[in-house]
């Protein structure tokens, strides 16, 4: 999944990418520079809560920005500085979320023949 | 990207056989050819060409008045001179005009086919991306501050144009015999493209003088509108009337974000409707928790997509102001303008 998001955090201004799942709990994290807390050990559940029907979401902060989309696997979560290219976040985000799809469960016969 | 190229010489036995031994390279370049200058002013015009190759002695214009022509109409269009009458002083002239190579004849295909190979090359020295999306791209151009070149293909239709920025600002464009707003419309209503970008920008004057995501936009309505389809579509923004300003004693926060958008950004900011609602506040308040865990101060603005036909961007106050927009709406400019 690291190498997934590379061109992501290749881009400049780029602090750190997160993904969550829908319940919250934290599926992958990679960040540039230290975070003052390990995102793990927050509950996320009620903030996943709340942004349940958002599919995109971009927030500005005074010292930073954080974009938020929602994918197959839950939200990813990208930090940023506040002069961040975000267009070229998005760009990459559209070009790289389709390939992040959940692994197939094989069905019928062919789970039960490990190969 | 397949080049179109410009072959201009008055002996039509060797432009016959110039544009059957360049055959061999018509997966790089397709060839057009003219036999004087007039004619090949008119094939310039109806055509997006990407290089000129020229003899020097014709009628009714000769090779000199086709160049300046071109360094006056398209100075982005590099120039191959070929002549049979070559000196010295010529070369040196036709350089001083403008031209980028010079053969002298008789010649044979493979150089020239060499030469052309390597100036195009030159166009895409920023490199080349497929199947994008236009608007997106030319986007981030202006919001890289870019100055280049882009050249463009529709994939659909196989059409071709060009785009000058400068600093992020679109200059000029160009399309078939458009040009200026007529042609970037046109350009902006290509959903899949394939583009090239060279880093450098020959226009030297700002012919569009507009706000590129405001061509955008308009590109896009033109284009629902030819499609029949804008019933169907969200509603088209709104004009918002700049709101003269009042004197009052109280301060209006609806007015003041309705009237910054609308100085800023005039009828094409995609905006529907400003109002207050504390509706949102919660929302507010988690995402406000998400900068203090991350330690990046307050929540200036939020920008919104539930997926419902218009967007909303948030801007933090005693009650929520709440901008809807349409998806189209250029949100970083109205974020920025917040903020």
């Amino acid at each position: 999944m690291k190498e997934l998001f590379n061109d992501i955090m290749c881009v400049e201004g780029i602090k750190g990418i997160l993904l969550f799942s829908f319940h919250g709990e934290v599926i992958f994290k990679s960040f540039l520079s230290s975070v003052p807390e390990d995102p793990e050990t927050r509950d996320w559940a009620l903030f996943f809560d709340a942004i349940n029907k958002i599919k995109e979401s971009d927030l500005i902060f005074e010292d930073g920005r954080i974009y938020i989309r929602r994918t197959e696997l839950g939200f990813l979560v990208i930090l940023m500085s506040s002069f961040a290219p975000v267009a070229l976040v998005r760009l990459n985000c559209d070009v790289l979320l389709p390939s992040l799809k959940p692994a197939k469960t094989s069905k019928g016969l062919g789970r039960f023949f490990k190969r | 990207m397949i080049k179109n190229v410009l072959i201009v010489d008055d002996d039509k036995d060797l432009l016959v056989s110039i544009k059957e031994g360049l055959g061999k390279y018509n997966e790089t370049f397709s060839v057009f050819t003219s036999d004087n200058g007039l004619d090949a002013i008119e094939k310039l015009k109806k055509n997006t060409i990407s290089l000129v190759v020229t003899d020097l002695k014709m009628v009714p214009m000769d090779g000199f008045g086709l160049l300046s022509h071109v360094m006056e109409n398209y100075p982005d269009i590099p120039v191959i001179i070929i002549t049979g009458y070559s000196t010295p002083e010529m070369e040196n002239l036709a350089k001083k005009g403008g031209a980028v190579g010079y053969i002298s004849k008789p010649f044979i295909i493979k150089d020239l086919a060499v030469k052309m190979i390597t100036t195009l090359r030159k166009e895409a020295d920023g490199g080349t991306l497929h199947n994008v999306s236009s608007g997106m791209f030319l986007q981030l151009v202006e919001m890289e501050q870019k100055t280049c070149t882009i050249r463009l293909e529709d994939t659909s239709s196989g059409r071709k144009g060009v785009l000058f920025f400068k600093e992020g600002e679109l200059y000029d464009a160009r399309m078939n015999d458009l040009q200026g707003k007529d042609a970037a419309y046109e350009i902006f209503s290509w959903e899949q493209v394939v583009l090239s970008i060279q880093n450098v920008c020959q226009v030297k004057e700002n012919k569009i003088q507009s706000d590129l995501q405001g061509l955008i936009l308009d590109a896009m309505r033109v284009k629902d509108e030819k499609n029949g389809a804008a019933e169907e579509l969200p509603a088209a923004p709104e004009n918002i009337p700049v709101i003269e300003e009042v004197k009052t004693e109280k301060y209006d926060p609806v007015s003041s974000v309705r009237n910054s958008i609308a100085k800023n950004l005039g009828d094409r900011s995609g905006v529907e409707d400003v109002y207050l609602d504390s509706s949102w506040n919660g929302l507010l308040s988690h995402m406000s928790r998400l900068g203090a865990f991350f330690k990046i101060g307050e929540i200036k603005s939020v920008f919104v997509d539930t997926g419902e036909p218009h967007n909303f961007i948030l801007k933090k106050g005693e009650e929520t102001i709440v901008i809807s927009v349409s998806p189209k709406c250029p949100r970083d400019k109205i974020m920025h303008i917040l903020n």
